[in-house]
């Protein structure tokens, strides 16, 4: 008999409107008055038979500013998980952490960083003592936390000396393992878009396999056993339409250096709410990657999730 | 005076796909090598730089761009008698130059690339490269390694390992500043982690047997008047191989 396995969407936003009870600080792609509320995902979610997912803060590295994930994670208790943010200057990110995790009577898991502090000459030693983040690390590496990883690529020759100090510590980069440069920009539609040549350059430095004009010379398996690969933020990175073929070849080697044991889909809701859709983003694995057998279809959709992040959320009504 | 292969590399070659060629550049002439490479990495460091910054440039390497361009004696290494006669030979005289990579390679916990080959042999003839080494290059540095025998039809197959360190079979050719290694790639090879602290710098020059596909009078057109002799221009693609 075979286990169920649930559907999580491993990398996702909601927020208010801007308020006393939920505040937050205000970007170009978030003015007061947009929102992006739980209600709305759970609809979602129900339409498209997803069981739980994993919200990721945004408007704000503050406690205060996270008053609106706490508030979805004791609303939604088994629904959802959450991952927070740490103020760059944070003179205790350890008890900030602490706090997030607190306040979230645990459900808050991890920390979500971009900005590595490293040195912006790849010939220079790195001390990863000495990267304004190893504090971040250490604490998550004591407390099991996760760290949710999008580096800018001028710190991605950094990452591996992170992963090569922390062993333990449970890393999911996200967005397809890219880490973009300072050429971002929101479109028409609210979405985040990110100028990157894919493959990604910075995979040289973090990923360490041949990936090249050969797909099928992509030989090796990843050195970290404990780092998985959102395959999500399509959207921000192809030069085509859904179904973003472009990006095709990608995500076969990272399927290839992974497996689907380490892949986890993740919609990164509401910037995908309008295009493709909701439903059109749970589909978009079968699009990219048709090839995946069906017990891998659906490791990549929850599985991986599910057990990585130690997070089983019941079956969705 | 160009040196051919003795019957040892005829016989390792054809066994292992890969041969070492100890001092391949001398003492004086690797000294001007290094200087000019140091000169033009200091020229070119600030684009790659930016370019890291921007997520446009590999950050797990650094290659001088258009490389036969900045020094004279760049362009001297595609056919330097150490072991131009063993590509003449391997090729059965058809060798033909494609691309340098004067590379730069920093130390960090992972290979910028792991165990390949780089060109299928039911599409592309024989396909060979010479990595000279710019400083001592020990097997924690950085250093080449080759699976000897993985060049043949029907070798394999490899296993996908996590380190490049436990493929089964391989050897690590490390070696001291103008040393090289010629090899087939054909073959199962890799740079394996850089762990000395220092970056790894080296030269590699890449060959083919000639052929149509890759037949491109206009690539090094712009050095015409250094391709004095027949076998240059034909090395160099200018002219079809007879």
């Amino acid at each position: 008999m075979s286990e169920r396995v649930p559907v999580i969407d491993a990398h996702l936003h909601v927020f208010a409107k801007q308020s006393e009870q939920f505040p937050r600080e205000l970007k170009e792609n978030l003015p007061a008055d947009r929102e992006a509320t739980v209600e709305t995902l759970m609809q979602r979610m129900r339409s498209n038979a997803v069981d739980g997912a994993v919200l990721v803060q945004i408007g704000g590295t503050s406690i205060d500013t996270h008053a609106y994930l706490l508030h979805c994670l004791a609303a939604h208790p088994d629904r959802f998980r959450g991952i927070g943010l740490v103020p760059p200057q944070a003179k205790d990110p350890a008890d900030h952490l602490d706090r997030l995790v607190d306040r979230s009577e645990g459900r808050i898991i991890g920390v979500r960083l971009g900005s590595l502090g490293g040195p912006e000459d790849p010939l220079a030693t790195v001390d990863v003592r000495s990267l304004p983040v190893y504090p971040i690390w250490e604490h998550a590496a004591r407390h099991d936390l996760v760290i949710w990883l999008y580096p800018r690529a001028v710190d991605a020759h950094v990452v591996p000396h992170l992963f090569e100090a922390f062993p333990q510590v449970r890393v999911v980069f996200n967005h397809l393992m890219v880490c973009p440069g300072p050429k971002f920009w929101y479109d028409e539609k609210g979405r985040p878009q990110a100028d990157v040549p894919m493959p990604p350059e910075t995979r040289y430095s973090t990923m360490g396999l041949k990936i090249g004009r050969i797909l099928a010379n992509t030989r090796g398996t990843y050195p970290y056993e404990n780092v998985c690969v959102h395959i999500s933020g399509q959207y921000a990175f192809s030069k085509q339409l859904y179904p973003y073929r472009d990006l095709a070849g990608w995500h076969d080697s990272l399927y290839r250096v992974f497996t689907a044991r380490r892949l986890m889909w993740a919609t990164d809701f509401p910037w995908i709410d309008v295009d493709p859709g909701y439903g059109q983003s749970v589909g978009l694995p079968s699009e990219l990657m048709p090839y995946l057998e069906e017990q891998e279809q659906r490791q990549l959709m929850g599985g991986t999730a599910s057990e990585f992040l130690r997070f089983t959320p019941p079956p969705i009504t | 005076m160009i040196r051919s292969p003795t019957d040892n590399d005829w016989h390792q070659w054809n066994r292992d796909g890969v041969l070492t060629i100890d001092e391949a550049i001398g003492r004086v002439e690797l000294e001007h090598l290094r200087t000019a490479f140091a000169r033009c990495a200091d020229d070119a460091k600030s684009d790659w730089l930016a370019g890291v910054k921007a997520g446009t440039r590999p950050a797990a390497f650094f290659d001088l761009p258009d490389p036969m361009t900045l020094d004279d004696q760049f362009l001297e290494l595609v056919d330097h008698p150490t072991y131009y006669g063993h590509l003449l030979a391997f090729s059965e005289g058809q060798v033909t130059f494609l691309n340098p990579q004067f590379r730069t390679v920093p130390a960090a916990p992972l290979s910028y690339v792991g165990w390949h080959y780089d060109v299928r042999r039911e599409t592309t003839p024989l396909h060979m490269k010479v990595q000279i080494y710019l400083d001592d290059t020990g097997p924690e540095d950085g250093a080449f390694g080759f699976i000897p025998g993985s060049h043949l039809e029907n070798s394999g197959p490899y296993p996908l390992v996590r380190d490049p360190a436990s493929m089964p079979g391989h050897q690590v050719y490390s070696g001291s500043a103008g040393s090289a290694v010629l090899f087939n790639s054909y073959g199962m090879h890799t740079s394996m982690v850089n762990r000395s602290g220092r970056a790894r710098r080296s030269i590699i020059l890449i060959y083919e047997v000639f052929s149509e596909a890759t037949y491109s009078p206009e690539q090094y057109e712009r050095f015409a008047d250094r391709l004095t002799t027949p076998d240059r221009r034909q090395l160099l693609r200018l002219e079809r191989r007879p």
